[in-house]
């Protein structure tokens, strides 16, 4: 068997194919690793060994009566601990949900199963998805695969580790303002956030629901598309889900058409500031792809350095309600919470939640409170619109916009964690994209053995997955062996 | 320009998101939204008058779905998880 750390979704069926090994001896490879190694590095926050083997079992059964095989047949997964497997744990990395018991399987979960794959368990993310360091996990940790002092990058840092570190072939996270791209940058791995609205999100804790997406961690874009491909579709339980009909490109791009792409370059994002090996790796990036003939525009995009502000303003909104629900009164409730309803409410609720959700439960009533509203909430859907016009605007002129997936490679565990707002910038390039509801991939850049992951971002058209994951292919074409 | 988060303030929101906080939870917390709200004073420079606001993520229409029955998926589901139940009802404290 080849190195976990290298298997890709193809690599799994060409070797359950040959014979090589069976879905089994795979699974089980995957546990014997995580068991090693993620002692350093903390990925994980549950394994379910028993409901993988079955599955895996399943996939060894369909080879053997030689039916044909699924698309994800025995391809061991990873699951951000945000989304709900039926009869498992999903506590969204906050003491408030600590011994909830899923109640049904997410859609999404519903088609990998339905596609053969084998979940290996739930990884872990910053409490509710809000963070970008993973240290905002209420149970542990999760440390770089490439550098055990640094960050994964969050929030979905134990979905990215895991992949990185050959405990996973592939992985879902969520993506609310850069948690899939940037902890695939800072882990060297493949990360798409998807198009607003062509994924369910039915079964995912939510976050802010106007910017929510469910994407895969990848080691390929390849691989990326197969994902998608699986968990995309229109689904009855969210309304915001969309019938899109992505045909053969997504899987089989034609690389005429790829190199036929124009990208634009928007000057915004190319700024000091910009850690300069981040600066180096991403010119040198685009000059590969424009080796391959893909041609390229500078463009602006005016309204980027407002985006952050108006981030931080409609995500503490939409937060504040979807996180009223945690009440303990449903859910799970909290050793030695009891008392009146009222007294119920006010203890689950400040002994359950972290210090980040309580910052932005609190920014978010305060920005949707009497006498501020106008100032802040509706101002800032105002400033959401221009950031979506700039991007409809650019993409008149080009196909695809290409930026650094994040400002710096990883940092070190601890140096941004007392800093909300320098945590905060670590995502300014991957906020403007979900404000907009747009499609984007961070692609890990080539690199020398031993240096920090560093990813670039490909932005494409609404719906236009197929574009974005066809130019990654093709870098990737070129670059690894 | 003073703050329009002063103590008074957050221990408001505190009751508002239902959150018992600690004195120094609410020291912190009359600190980080002090800052992050001086952050926030950008977005006055730009003049959003004549600019609608964009209320969700998608610019897709609404569509309905055909006015038919069906069965729920998960129809029953969570009871398991509630904390307290008495003789197959979910039991709470009283509202009044």
């Amino acid at each position: 068997m080849e190195p976990l750390s290298s298997l890709t979704i193809k690599g799994v069926r060409t070797g359950l194919l040959a014979k090589k090994f069976s879905a089994l001896e795979l699974a089980q490879a995957f546990f014997q690793n995580i068991k090693k190694a993620d002692k350093n590095i903390g990925a994980y926050l549950s394994l379910d060994e028993e409901d993988a083997i079955k599955a895996a079992k399943a996939t060894a059964l369909m080879i053997a009566n030689g039916e044909k095989l699924l698309p994800l047949s025995g391809v061991p997964l990873a699951i951000k601990d945000n989304m709900l497997v039926k009869g498992g744990p999903a506590t969204a990395a906050s003491k408030i949900l600590k011994g909830y018991k899923s109640s049904y399987d997410a859609t999404v979960i519903t088609k990998l199963k339905a596609a053969g794959a084998v979940i290996l368990g739930k990884t872990n993310l910053d409490e509710f998805a809000m963070g970008s360091s993973t240290e905002n996990s209420a149970f542990q940790k999760t440390k770089n695969p490439h550098d055990p002092t640094r960050v994964p990058g969050g929030s979905s840092g134990g979905s990215a580790a895991a992949v990185a570190g050959g405990m996973a072939v592939a992985a879902l996270g969520s993506d609310t303002g850069g948690s899939i791209r940037q902890p695939a940058a800072l882990c060297g791995v493949v990360g798409l956030k998807t198009t607003y609205g062509s994924v369910s999100r039915n079964g995912i804790i939510a976050l802010a629901s106007s910017l929510d997406q469910v994407g895969p961690f990848a080691k390929t874009s390849e691989d990326a598309a197969r994902m998608f491909d699986v968990i995309r579709g229109v689904d009855t339980m969210d309304s915001t889900s969309t019938a899109v009909d992505y045909g053969p490109d997504l899987l089989e791009p034609k690389p005429e058409n790829i190199k036929n792409l124009v990208v634009g370059l928007p000057h915004e994002y190319f700024v000091d500031g910009l850690d300069p090996k981040v600066a180096g790796a991403v010119r040198d990036a685009i000059k590969v792809l424009e080796s391959l003939g893909v041609h390229f525009k500078e463009i602006s995009l005016p309204h980027t350095k407002y985006a952050l502000s108006c981030y931080y303003i409609i995500l503490p909104a939409e937060a504040s309600s979807n996180l009223a629900r945690f009440d303990g009164i449903r859910y799970a409730r909290l050793p030695g919470v009891d008392g009146s309803l009222s007294d119920i409410y006010f203890k689950q609720k400040g002994l359950g939640f972290g210090a980040e959700p309580k910052r932005r439960m609190m920014l978010g009533a305060f920005v949707l409170s009497s006498g501020y509203y106008d100032a802040y909430y509706d101002k800032a859907q105002r400033v959401r619109t221009l950031i979506a016009r700039d991007f409809e605007d650019a993409f008149r002129d080009v196909d695809v916009i290409l930026t650094p997936t994040t400002p710096t490679p990883a940092f070190k565990l601890g140096e941004k964690a007392s800093d909300p707002l320098a945590m905060y910038l670590s995502d300014i390039f991957t906020i403007p994209v979900n404000l907009a509801g747009l499609p984007a991939v961070s692609i890990p850049t080539a690199q020398k053995a031993g240096d920090l992951p560093i990813g670039f971002q490909l932005i494409g058209k609404h719906f236009r997955e197929a574009d974005i994951l066809g130019l990654g292919r093709l870098y990737e074409g070129s670059t690894r062996d | 320009m003073s703050s329009p988060i002063t103590k008074a303030t957050i221990a408001h929101l505190a009751n508002l998101t239902r959150l018992q906080l600690t004195p120094a939870e609410e020291e912190r917390l009359l600190h980080d939204l002090q800052k992050i709200l001086k952050h926030f004073e950008e977005l006055s420079a730009l003049d959003t008058t004549s600019v609608p606001p964009m209320t969700g993520g998608t610019v897709a229409r609404n569509v309905f779905r055909d006015d038919a029955g069906g069965e729920s998926t998960n129809r029953g589901a969570g009871k398991e998880g509630f904390p307290e139940t008495k003789d197959g009802y979910l039991k709470i404290p009283g509202v009044f």
